[in-house]
């Protein structure tokens, strides 16, 4: 199969990609190895949450702190990527978010520090206006509400700990929980069920009447953390009312998996690109780069049946990491799945990882190389093919777990990765 | 010695995908239509790769709400793991069929060409009992086929026999040379039910030069495969296998419905475990993925009529499971005048036989809601469909009028 | 004064101390049992669950083959729900395997072991993972699977409803004596540091590998070589039988099939110390490589993690080492011995001998108390209240056992996804005061054992520490970060394929999704690193004290 451009990827980094070739008149195809692992995560775009992964204080201006990344750390992800490709990718997003039928808001000189579902404030750049109601910068005491027998949101834990962390005068954080109508107790419901079940109105209005009538505020101000389960589509719509049905403003909070949140996202903007004209290629991971004279003529997909050959003027390579197959780890190789490069080897296992889970880890450094133009690059930094970009978690020293900012890098490196893809 | 072949066999992605390569992230639940549209469903997760570690061979449980999932394979498109989900449920469902039996209404519906033979030979006959309102009550109380849910027409003279009677006459007529030869897998829908897209595919694959067989053939067997008689579906695999492995070289095998395709591509060789399934599968193409391979040849007849049509394409789920993108919409997108909108609002809901279940009925009609709604909304009254359940599904749900891609291609090339 | 008196103290919990206190308990004797950690946290925890039937040792130590065969007899009566009747099989793979085919027939023989000689062609039938360099297989019914936590579990359940006492987290630091008689003992607790003196007849030392050191605080010698063995977890069966290879006991020769997960064991290596039990490389490599010589798929199989345990070998003074050592055991009197009249210690043995083991010891003390009440562990099951022990047997993997998800009322919430824990599996734990982190709830339940290794549950269980125990979210989310720290230090020697992507989505889901590193960072205290044995709990409970 021929097109004009392959993106491979199914994360934001690949979406961000995809969307700008097509918004630059160009017609890619999205080959689609699979829905990213990192789904759940993606419930916020975080650009820069703390400035490295051990400072407690967050960063207040991702800009300002990530021009300062880029001018002491030149190998950065950022650096490579450039704060223009962040600037011009997060403008690209935001419209993207508001054609598709988003309301999100943001920008990149303020992060907005929200609630978890644990309790911990977390910043965040870019948001959903459902959510925005949590900003830990306003002193408005918070009710966290959950649903009697749904532990994936559990609001008493979040209660006792953002009261520590964050309570500005006793009692301005408390949790509780309600029944939900119809869900028999003893019974299993997911955030699925409970997000299908609130575009129903009658059952949107009773759990607001029971969130009314339990929280009894005698008119003080107080907001509402939520479960992010306010709609599986018509969230807008869905939030707007019920804040106005529970007569408090209601802020939504990412759960344990499955994440309604990032179903709502993903499901969408993958949409809005084939309703524009984009093809996307499902059930197809790609695992080889056929290169000659410097430049990669196809890559083969694993159909059934048979292989498929894609071939274009260029590639973006946007896998996330080792979670969805972008690198393939043995026990002392990790490789990557195009050019069969050993990318990390280690002679023990445990040198991948650090003793403590809550530390940077090795194995999140592990990706490819790259050249100043985002191309996989050999041991002495020369490219592996001409016409091949990287974007997101396949680009090695992209750990964005202690800084959180996934998000951030994901849209830098797409943009950046599409635009060299068009030079190429 | 080991550590160079531990390095080769943990590579689980890059292998088979085992089931235990689940690392939990549940996206599989949330792209299930299923699970999105009912709480007594447990989902893909579940049912899959967490139930597989406790099945054990030696013991008869099997998993409660197997029967719900209605065979999409919308999580295995979706598993960053590449686990192959389905199949683990489809097996346990099997095992508990072959254990506890089957209900007289699985066992028809897994026997989709024996009803369908039976139903054309008395095609008038049964397209009347088939919407008759009180014949239709007697079949949901007695075998469990809702009443609401419009079943098939069945016509007389099947493709077999109609292409069978079209070669009689042509070899009284010179036929050109032709250097491309394919094995058109026609199915049950096309040989009992719309005879008429199976003289289409064989005008369109003549008109560019490709010459046309038709293989004796069994069921494809996915009928079987969602209906718990995996058993079943290997015995017409096996002959499918067995014939259509006699083709000559160079012959590749067409199939106009993504879901008998995928059977041979994917399933023989997987699910099945057919031995020599794999050849079949490599040489399986669907007719638009053939037809555009056609035209990247530089071999496709590109003298269309120009159609001022605008109409809708829904990508029914087993074509994404084909790993080939959407070739029917690039096709179509080659002639003039077609304006080609994609409505990507996910499964129809009805699932081959799922949907015409008496239990499964209402889920179905569900899961579709969204799809019926975006087809409403674009106002327009042709939607296009790879598959001929979507293609009911739709209509049924939508009001509008469904036919598969090459229809409009068939008439772009004049053929009435 | 003491606090309090009891009867006899029995020290330590794991499966002799349980079966210890057990016996007592019927025998109408009044007992508490003190654990530095938590039950079933030391060896019985860390041991690979094989209910032997002698054959492993019905060469090189016929004693012990005799005692196992006796013993698993009676557990099969007595803990039927902690046993999976899998039976086992013993491969040779070799030429030199197949020379010690004759003595190891003539060993099961002599130990009144059934062994029967089977055709390959039948043993491939039954079980088709055998690899291809089997040459011949043995076939053991009375090998199986023997669930370590359950076992202790039962025993202490057991007891306690016979009135006997149960203090985990709890560490004997001296002994108060009159003259040469023991009269109770000092206890510190573990999180709290509190002091308590607890007056008693007699003290029975069932600490295993920890005997000499308990020994010694009253001056007198107990030696016990600490050996280490490590086992690696695979995410499921394999096979359906117990794997044994046909030869001289050696490194990595186990494969254990046992309720959701395969164990591969185990090395045999001699450590200074029995809490310090590094996992080498070459050690799970070994582990790996030996049992892919018995059966297809090890390789290639998830490996979920790697653990330690350590052996209690006795040292009868000879010559041995590790596995040559006897793995008899022996009960010492130490007013007879040394002079200490109130103190007997059990030392050597191994899992399935537990109650005899503990039988014995309490007859020396029982007799020394004038008690004549014969013991009757043998013949009384652990469930023979079955209602109170409902909880204990939710063991759903196990074969044959019933699977509530499975069955009609499969859309049942689970706190743990992995291994079908439901809520009502966990709850009933979190009333009992042995209890104090997530490690001991997953001990008592299997919750955080499968293959995400507590990734999803362990945010819903510390949810229960609050909503249930109500416990503060600092205390809450510290056993959370323990629970995944400590499974986290089995899956690092793992940490290839499937276990690394795994990696990859609970990071996502602790650090980016709940940006629990913050929350850590923000309680002010490092996450803890070290061994689990109640260290994190200690600390976490430290740091939410009134400030």
């Amino acid at each position: 199969m021929r097109f004009d451009i392959a993106v491979v990827g199914s994360g934001l980094a690949a979406l961000v990609a995809t969307r700008s070739l097509q918004k630059a008149g160009r017609q890619p195809v999205l080959i689609w190895p699979g829905l990213s692992s990192l789904y759940f995560v993606y419930a916020t775009i975080d650009v820069l949450g703390y400035r490295d992964a051990t400072a407690t204080e967050p960063v207040d201006n991702p800009r300002a702190a990530i021009g300062e990344l880029i001018a002491a750390h030149p190998d950065h992800v950022y650096a490579r990527a450039g704060l223009e490709a962040l600037t011009a990718g997060t403008a690209l997003a935001l419209d993207w978010l508001r054609e598709a039928g988003f309301s999100w808001r943001g920008g990149l000189d303020r992060n907005v520090v929200l609630p978890t579902a644990t309790g911990t404030p977390k910043p965040s750049c870019l948001i959903p206006d459902s959510m925005a109601g949590g900003d830990l910068g306003r002193d408005d005491p918070v009710i966290f509400c959950g649903f009697e027998g749904y532990e994936d949101f559990v609001p008493e834990l979040a209660a006792s700990n953002l009261s520590r962390t964050w309570g500005h005068a006793p009692g301005s954080v408390r949790g509780l929980r309600i029944r939900p109508p119809r869900f028999a107790p003893g019974r299993l419901f997911t955030s699925i069920d409970l997000a299908r079940s609130f575009e129903d109105v009658a059952f949107r209005r009773e759990v607001a009447d029971r969130v009314r009538t339990s929280i009894a505020t005698n008119g003080d101000r107080v907001r509402i953390g939520v479960p992010a389960v306010l709609g599986l589509t018509h969230v807008a719509d869905t939030h707007a009312r019920f804040e106005e049905e529970v007569g408090h403003p209601v802020f939504e909070i990412p759960t344990l998996p499955p994440s309604v949140l990032a179903l709502r996202l993903f499901d969408r903007l993958r949409k809005h690109l084939q309703e524009t004209g984009i093809e996307l290629i499902w059930a197809a991971p790609a695992h080889a780069a056929e290169v000659s004279d410097g430049r990669c003529h196809r890559i083969q997909l694993k159909s059934p049946g048979r292989e498929q050959a894609v071939e274009a003027r260029a590639y973006v390579l946007a896998l996330e990491d080792t979670a969805d197959g972008a690198m393939r780890a043995g026990v002392h190789t990790i490789q990557d799945p195009f050019f069969h490069r050993v990318l990390a080897r280690s002679d023990v296992p445990t040198e991948r990882t650090l003793e403590s889970l809550f530390k940077p880890q090795p194995f999140a450094q592990v990706g490819y190389r790259i050249t100043d133009r985002l191309q996989p690059a050999d041991d002495d930094g020369r490219p592996l093919a001409d016409n091949v970009f990287v974007a997101g978690g396949a680009i090695a020293g992209y750990d964005p777990s202690g800084t959180k900012s996934r998000g951030g890098m994901a849209i830098a490196t797409g943009y950046r990765a599409a635009q060299e893809a068009m030079a190429a | 010695m080991i550590s160079d072949d531990l390095d080769l066999i943990t590579d689980t992605v890059e292998e088979q995908a085992p089931v235990e390569a689940c690392t939990k992230c549940t996206a599989c639940n949330t792209v299930c239509p299923v699970a999105r549209s009912t709480e007594i469903f447990r989902g893909p997760k579940y049912l899959g790769p967490e139930s597989e570690r406790y099945r054990d061979q030696h013991e008869a449980t099997v998993t409660a709400g197997l029967d719900l999932c209605s065979g999409c394979k919308l999580c295995e498109v979706t598993c960053p793991s590449q686990v192959s989900i389905q199949e683990y449920i489809r097996r346990a469902q099997n095992k508990g069929a072959r254990e506890k039996g089957r209900t007289l209404r699985d066992w028809m519906l897994g026997h989709t060409r024996l009803l369908s033979a039976f139903g054309s030979m008395t095609a008038p006959l049964a397209n009347f009992g088939n919407r008759n309102p009180v014949v239709r009550l007697a079949m949901e109380k007695l075998v469990g086929i809702h009443r609401k849910r419009p079943l098939p027409r069945y016509q007389w003279l099947t493709f077999e026999r109609w292409f069978k009677r079209r070669r009689q006459q042509a070899a009284t007529l010179t036929l050109p040379r032709k250097e491309r030869t394919v094995a058109y897998f026609y199915g049950c829908w096309v040989n009992y039910n719309e005879r008429r897209l199976g003289e289409m595919v064989v005008h369109i694959l003549e008109r560019n030069g490709v010459n046309v067989i038709v293989p004796k053939q069994q069921c494809c067997g996915i009928p079987a495969v969602v209906n718990s008689n995996i058993d079943l579906a290997r015995t017409y695999g096996v002959e499918n296998v067995r014939r259509l492995s006699t083709l000559p070289a160079g012959v590749d095998i067409i199939a106009s419905s993504t879901s008998c395709g995928l059977m041979l591509k994917h399933d023989y060789s997987h699910l099945l475990d057919i031995p020599g399934a794999e050849p079949v599968g490599s040489r399986t193409y669907d007719i638009c993925e053939y037809l555009w391979m056609l035209h990247e040849a530089g071999d496709l007849d590109l003298t269309f009529e120009p159609l001022d049509t605008r109409v809708l394409y829904h990508a029914p789920c087993h074509l994404k499971s084909h790993g080939m993108g959407y070739p029917a919409t690039r096709l179509l997108r080659l002639i003039p005048g077609v304006h080609l909108e994609e409505v990507d609002e996910g499964c129809c809901g009805i699932s081959g036989t799922f949907g015409v279940k008496v239990e499964k009925y209402d889920l179905s009609m569900k899961i579709g809601s969204r799809l019926f709604e975006a087809v409403k909304a674009a106002g327009s009254d042709s939607v296009l469909a790879d598959c001929e359940t979507c293609r009911m599904q739709v209509e049924h749900g939508a009001g509008a009028r469904s036919s598969h891609p090459v229809e409009i291609l068939a008439r772009a090339y004049g053929y009435r | 004064m003491p606090d309090f008196t009891t009867g006899v103290v029995v020290i330590g919990g794991g499966s002799t101390g349980a079966g210890a206190l057990r016996d007592l308990a019927m025998r109408g004797i009044d007992a508490m049992l003190i654990e530095k950690g938590d039950l079933a946290s030391g060896t019985t925890g860390r041991s690979h669950g094989l209910l032997h039937s002698g054959g492993r040792y019905c060469v090189n130590d016929l004693a012990a083959a005799i005692e196992c065969v006796e013993e698993g007899r009676i557990l099969r009566r007595i803990a039927r729900t902690a046993i999976e009747d899998t039976g086992g099989y013993f491969l040779s793979v070799t030429e030199e395997d197949e020379a010690w085919e004759p003595r190891f027939v003539e060993g099961c023989a002599k130990a009144g072991i059934t062994c029967e000689r089977i055709s390959l062609d039948e043993a491939r039938r039954r079980e088709p993972a055998l690899s291809k360099q089997v040459r011949t297989a043995f076939w053991l019914p009375e090998d199986g699977h023997l669930d370590p936590f359950y076992l202790v579990m039962g025993n202490v359940e057991s007891a306690r409803r016979r009135g006997a006492q149960v203090r985990t987290y709890t560490e004997v630091t001296g002994f108060t004596r009159e003259g040469d008689r023991v009269t109770g003992v000092i206890t510190r607790d573990a999180v709290t540091g509190e002091q308590t003196s607890i007056g008693c007849q007699a003290v029975i030392n069932a600490t295993g590998a920890w005997s000499g050191f308990v020994a010694k605080l009253l001056d007198v010698e107990v030696k016990v070589v600490p050996v280490k063995g490590v086992m690696v977890v695979l995410s499921h069966r394999l096979a359906h039988a117990a794997i044994n290879r046909c030869h001289k006991p050696g490194d990595g020769d186990i494969v254990v099939p046992g309720l959701s997960v395969a164990i591969l064991g185990t090395t045999a290596r001699r450590v200074p110390h029995p809490e310090v039990l590094p996992i080498e490389w070459d050690e799970v490599r070994l582990m790996l490589e030996e049992g892919a010589m018995m059966l297809d798929g090890v390789t290639a199989a998830r490996a979920m993690r790697a653990y330690a345990g350590v052996r209690p070998l006795y040292d009868l003074g000879a010559e041995a080492e590790g596995r040559e050592m006897s793995r008899n055991f022996a009960v010492i009197d130490h007013e007879e011995r040394d002079g200490v009249a109130g103190f007997t210690s059990i030392v050597g043995g191994k899992v399935t001998t537990y109650r005899l083991m503990a039988e014995r010891v309490t007859h020396v003390v029982a007799r020394k108390l004038g008690v004549t009440t014969p013991c009757s562990t043998a013949d009384v099951p652990l469930n023979d209240r079955d209602d109170e022990l409902d909880q204990l047997r939710h063991r759903p993997a196990q074969m044959g056992a019933p699977k509530p998800h499975l069955g009609e009322d499969y859309l049942k919430p689970l706190v743990c996804e992995c291994e079908l824990v439901r809520p009502e599996d966990a709850d009933p734990w979190l009333e009992d005061p042995a209890v104090r982190g997530l490690e001991d709830m997953r001990r008592r339940t299997r919750a955080g054992m499968g293959p995400c290794q507590a990734a999803v549950c362990s945010y819903r269980l510390a949810g229960r520490l609050v909503t249930a125990r109500h416990q503060d979210g600092a205390m809450a989310t510290r056993a959370m970060a323990d629970f995944l720290e400590t499974r986290w230090r089995g899956v690092r020697h793992v940490f290839w394929g499937s276990q690394l992507r795994q990696a990859q989505v609970t990071t996502g889901l602790h650090l980016e999704l709940f940006n629990l590193d913050r929350q850590l960072m923000l309680e002010n205290r490092p996450p803890p690193v070290g061994e689990d044995h109640g260290v994190g709990l200690a600390e976490a409970a430290q740091a939410t004290r009134p400030r």
